[in-house]
């Protein structure tokens, strides 16, 4: 069940990503806009995340079977997974949020070097929960400058990505409880509600760059 | 409060000025696109310097003064504007 799931979540992850990113490169390319250049590169992050652990997990299961691979894999794939949520963060002008003393920001790349691939796993899971929740509350409250539905629907999977977030870094505490597959329910909802609203934009209308084509 | 608007809100402003709101069909006068734009002389020669560099308005003179229309091109960087607009209006966005 748990290992369905999982594949199911990190397929859907992996589709959406890369949906969204090739959206937002086509209008990048169009328009030249940075902020359309950012949501690209968060975007492809995110289905680079869902990809790595993916395929990683299948290597490790039908081909390597080594059991020791696993664990190393979901954490480089969160990592990839927090870039991606830190540029969606960042579009919202979080570089505002960051230290700017010079002692903070090095000793904040420290703790990286002290733990172990789980440590790291769970630091990267909050980092990215903070992410999320910060950039579904930035789109909430740019619903109500705009009454743009849409933006309803993205916040709404931006907040169940950063639940599914939670509940997965939660599950460390309960290891055999059913948190983790729930964590993984409410991340692929969250998936589906993000890429609504973005699969309503009328992409056929558009003369595309000719390097895309 | 005045709204702020990125640079692309402002290209995006001078082409639908162009294309939708023209006063004579020769084209836009720099002094009409300043008003419609409502951004300083200098910045706004920068901008129409780059738009009609990238074939997005057609400069043309009449009568000892530069108008500007809006070209084939600038009409489908406008159709493009409007979509991904509405794109990064749902992330809440502005591009």
């Amino acid at each position: 069940m748990e290992f369905l799931l999982e594949n199911i979540l990190n397929l859907v992850g992996f589709l959406v990503g890369l949906a969204i990113g090739i959206m937002s490169l086509v209008g990048f390319r169009n328009t030249g806009s940075p902020t359309l250049f950012r949501l690209t590169i968060a975007f492809l992050s995110i289905s680079t995340g869902f990809f790595v652990v993916w395929a990683g997990y299948t290597v490790e299961d039908f081909i390597v079977k080594s059991g020791s691979l696993e664990r190393w894999i979901q954490t480089v794939g969160i990592v990839i997974q927090t870039v991606g949520y830190f540029f969606i963060a960042f579009s919202h002008s979080i570089k505002s949020f960051f230290p700017k003393s010079r002692y903070f920001r090095s000793i904040g790349i420290m703790p990286l070097f002290l733990v172990s691939s789980v440590q790291i796993e769970h630091i990267f899971r909050s980092v990215s929960f903070i992410l999320l929740a910060y950039g579904a509350i930035e789109t909430i409250l740019s619903y109500f400058e705009n009454k743009n539905k849409g933006a309803i629907s993205v916040a709404t999977g931006l907040s169940l990505l950063a639940l599914g977030e939670f509940l997965g870094w939660y599950s460390f505490v309960f290891p055999e409880s059913l948190l983790y597959p729930i964590s993984m329910a409410v991340r692929i909802g969250g998936l589906i509600a993000l890429f609504i609203p973005v699969s309503k934009v009328p992409l056929t209308r558009i003369k595309f760059d000719k390097d895309i084509e | 409060m005045a709204e702020y608007r990125t640079h692309m809100k402002i290209i995006g402003d001078i082409l639908y000025t162009t294309r939708d709101d023209l006063l004579d069909e020769e084209g836009a006068t720099v002094t009409y696109l300043i008003r419609k734009a409502n951004i300083s002389h200098s910045r706004i020669s920068r901008i129409l310097k780059t738009l009609v560099s990238q074939g997005l308005l057609e400069q043309v003179e009449s009568d000892g003064t530069n108008k500007y229309k809006i070209s084939n091109s600038g009409r489908e960087f406008l159709q493009a504007y409007k979509t991904f607009s509405s794109f990064a209006d749902n992330f809440g966005l502005t591009i």
